[in-house]
C-alpha cells in the first residue's frame, strides 16, 4: 500500500518539478522580453 | 479520515531538534510558513516604526523632527518594507502553512526551493535597510524609483540588487505554489472543490510570474543608466522617462493585486465558518478573482492620468479601471449574501472580516473616484491617494492577514489565544485606523501633496488627528503582538483539532498543533468537509 503511495507521489513530485521548469522558463522569457522591449529591437 | 491518515505514518519522525537544523536547514512548509510570518511581523513593526517618524513629523506644520531628505527616506523605506517585506511575505507565509493541508499534500512540490525562497528575504532586507546607514543615506524618491530622481543618490545600486532578491524569491515561491496546486492535490481534489483561499494564491502566483520579471527588467535598466551610460530614461540622451512609469506600472498595477488576492481567499474561508454556512456563489468567487487579475493587466496607466498621455489612452484606461468595480461587486455581494440568515458569531477573525469587508469597500470606492481620469487631476499626487490606498492595504491586506493569523493560530500553535485581548486589539485598531486615515480624505481633497515634510497651516488639524491615530494604531499591534506570544508560549486553553464550530476543510482534520508531517498517506475527500459544500448544485 505504501509503495505504491510512495510511487504515485514520486510521479506527482516528477510532474510537479516540470510544472516548475516551465514557471520558470515563462518568468526568464518576460524579463528578457521586457528588457528586449525597452531596448526596441 | 484524514486524522487517521496523519497519525498512522509518520509520527515517528517529528521535528529536528538542533535550532539550526529546525530553522535554517528547514525544508519543511509549516517551519517556513512560520519563517515568513516571523519575518513578515518583524517589517511589520519595522515599516511601522519608519511610519511613526513619518506621522511625529506630521504632527503639526513646520520641521520639527526630522530633515527633509530623512523624511523621504522613511516615507520611501516605509512602502518598500511594508509591501515587500511585511504583505507579501505574510501572504506567502500564510500559503505555505496552509495551502499543503487544505489540498491534502505532504509538503510544497519543492521544498528545497521553498527553503531558499525564504532565506534570500533576510539578506535582501539587510541591504536594503543598511542604505539607511550609508553616506549619502538610503533611496529617497518613492518606492516607484522614478528616473531621474531617484538616480541622483548612491543608494540605488542597493535598492536595485535587493528588489532583484526580493523578486526572485517571490517567484521561486509562486513557482512553487503553482506547482504544489497543480500537481500535489489529494486525489478527488478537484480544482473547483479547492477552497478560495487555494484558488486566490493559485492565481496571485501567475501574477507574480508575470509581473515580477517586469519590475526586474526595469530597474536592471535604472541600474544601467545610473552606471553604465545607457539613456533609456535619460531624455538628454534620447530616452523616455516615462517609459519607466509604463513598466513600472505594468508591474505595480497588478502587484495591489498580489497583495489583495489572498486576503480576498482568506476572507472567504473566515466568513463561511463564523456564519455557519458553505460560501454563497463558490464558482463566481473564483471567477471573480481570475477576472480582476486578468483586468490588472490592462490599467497600468491610471497611475499616470496626469503625465500627459493621449485623451483615448485615457478614455480606456479609466472604463477598463471602472470595470474592475464589477467582480469586486460580485465578491462583497457574495460576503455579504453569505453572512445573510446565517448563525453568526463574533469572533476576533469574523470581526476583522466584517471590518475587511466595509472598509475595503471603502477603499474600492474611493479607487473609482480616483479612475476618474478628470477627477484624477485634482487628486493626483494628494492625501487623498495615501488614504485610498492606506484603507485597500491596512483596512484590506493587513486586516485580512490579522484575521488569518487568528484563525488559524489555533491550529499553528494548539492553543487558543485570549479572546478579550483579540477583540480589545480589534476595536482598538478599528477605531484608530478611522482616526489615521479618513482624515486623509479631507487633506487631500483640500489639496495637500504627499510626501511632504512641511504643510500649510490650513491643514494643521486634520494632520494632528491622523496622527494621533497613526500613534494609537501603532500601540494597537503591540496588543497584537502580544496576543500572539501569550497564545504560542502561554496559553493554557488548548485548540481542539476542529477549533471553529463552523469550520470545514481538510486542514481541520489533522491535529492541533499540526504535527511536523502531514498527509503522508493521502486523505479521502468528503465533499460534505470542503468549506463550500457541494458544488454539483
Amino acid at each position: 500500500m505504501n509503495a505504491m503511495v510512495d510511487t504515485q507521489m514520486d510521479e506527482r513530485r516528477k510532474r510537479a518539478r516540470r510544472t516548475a521548469w516551465i514557471a520558470g522558463g515563462v518568468a526568464l522569457g518576460i524579463f528578457l522580453l521586457s528588457i528586449l522591449q525597452m531596448l526596441k529591437l | 479520515m484524514a486524522h487517521d491518515a496523519t497519525h498512522d505514518h509518520h509520527d515517528h519522525h517529528g521535528a529536528p531538534q538542533g535550532f539550526f537544523q529546525r530553522w535554517v536547514m528547514s525544508t519543511n512548509h509549516k517551519d517556513i510558513g512560520t519563517l515568513y510570518l516571523v519575518f513578515a511581523l518583524l517589517m511589520f513593526f519595522i515599516g511601522g516604526a519608519f511610519a511613526m517618524v513619518i506621522r511625529a513629523e506630521l504632527f503639526k506644520p513646520g520641521l520639527q523632527l526630522v530633515q527633509p531628505y530623512f523624511f523621504n527616506e522613511m516615507t520611501t523605506m516605509h512602502a518598500l518594507v511594508m509591501i515587500f517585506g511585511a504583505i507579501m511575505p505574510s501572504f506567502v507565509g500564510l500559503a505555505n502553512w496552509m495551502i499543503p493541508l487544505m489540498v491534502g499534500a505532504p509538503d510544497m512540490a519543492l521544498p528545497r526551493m521553498n527553503n531558499l525562497s525564504f532565506w534570500i528575504m533576510p539578506f535582501a532586507f539587510a541591504l536594503l535597510l543598511s542604505t539607511l546607514f550609508m553616506p549619502g543615506g538610503g533611496p529617497a524618491g518613492g518606492w516607484t524609483m522614478y528616473p531621474p530622481l531617484s538616480l541622483q543618490g548612491e543608494s540605488i545600486a542597493y535598492v536595485v540588487f535587493a528588489v532583484h532578491l526580493m523578486g526572485i524569491s517571490s517567484i521561486m515561491g509562486a513557482i512553487n505554489i503553482i506547482a504544489t496546486i497543480l500537481n500535489m492535490r489529494a486525489p478527488g481534489m478537484d480544482l473547483l472543490k479547492m477552497p478560495v483561499f487555494v484558488w486566490s494564491w493559485l492565481i496571485t502566483a501567475f501574477l507574480l510570474i508575470a509581473v515580477m520579471p517586469v519590475l526586474a527588467g526595469a530597474v536592471t535598466m535604472l541600474l544601467t543608466d545610473k552606471y553604465f551610460h545607457t539613456n533609456f530614461f535619460n531624455a538628454a540622451g534620447g530616452g523616455d522617462p516615462v517609459l519607466f512609469q509604463h513598466i513600472f506600472w505594468f508591474f505595480g498595477h497588478p502587484e495591489v493585486y498580489i497583495m489583495i488576492l489572498p486576503a480576498f481567499g482568506i476572507i472567504s474561508e473566515i466568513i463561511p465558518t463564523f456564519a455557519r454556512k458553505p460560501i454563497f456563489g463558490y464558482k463566481a468567487m473564483v471567477f471573480a478573482i481570475a477576472s480582476i487579475a486578468f483586468l490588472s493587466f490592462i490599467v497600468w496607466a491610471h497611475h499616470m492620468f496626469a503625465v500627459g498621455l493621449p485623451m483615448g489612452a485615457e478614455i480606456f484606461f479609466m472604463y477598463a479601471t471602472m470595470l474592475i468595480a464589477v467582480p469586486t461587486g460580485v465578491k462583497v455581494f457574495n460576503w455579504v449574501s453569505t453572512m445573510w440568515g446565517g448563525s453568526m458569531t463574533f469572533e476576533t477573525p469574523m470581526l476583522f472580516s466584517i471590518a475587511f469587508v466595509i472598509l475595503f469597500t471603502i477603499g474600492g470606492f474611493s479607487g473609482l473616484m480616483l479612475a476618474l481620469a478628470p477627477a484624477d487631476f485634482q487628486y493626483h499626487d494628494t492625501y487623498f491617494v495615501v488614504a485610498h490606498f492606506h484603507y485597500v492595504l491596512v483596512t484590506g491586506a493587513a486586516f485580512s492577514i490579522m484575521a488569518a493569523a487568528y484563525y488559524w493560530i489555533p491550529k499553528w500553535s494548539g492553543n487558543m489565544y485570549s479572546e478579550t485581548w483579540g477583540k480589545i486589539h480589534f476595536w482598538s485598531s478599528v477605531i484608530s485606523v478611522n482616526v489615521l486615515f479618513f482624515p486623509q480624505h479631507f487633506l487631500g481633497l483640500a489639496g495637500m501633496p504627499r510626501r511632504i515634510p512641511d504643510y500649510n497651516v490650513a491643514f494643521a488639524n486634520f494632520n494632528m488627528i491622523s496622527s494621533i491615530g497613526g500613534f494609537w494604531f501603532g500601540a494597537s499591534q503591540l496588543i497584537f503582538l502580544g496576543v500572539i506570544v501569550h497564545c504560542v508560549w502561554f496559553s493554557k486553553k488548548k485548540a481542539a483539532d476542529r477549533s471553529w464550530e463552523g469550520a470545514k476543510g481538510l486542514e481541520w482534520t489533522v491535529p492541533s498543533p499540526a504535527p511536523h508531517h502531514t498527509f503522508d498517506v493521502p486523505p479521502i475527500i468528503h465533499d460534505d468537509e470542503l468549506a463550500h459544500g457541494n458544488t454539483d448544485h
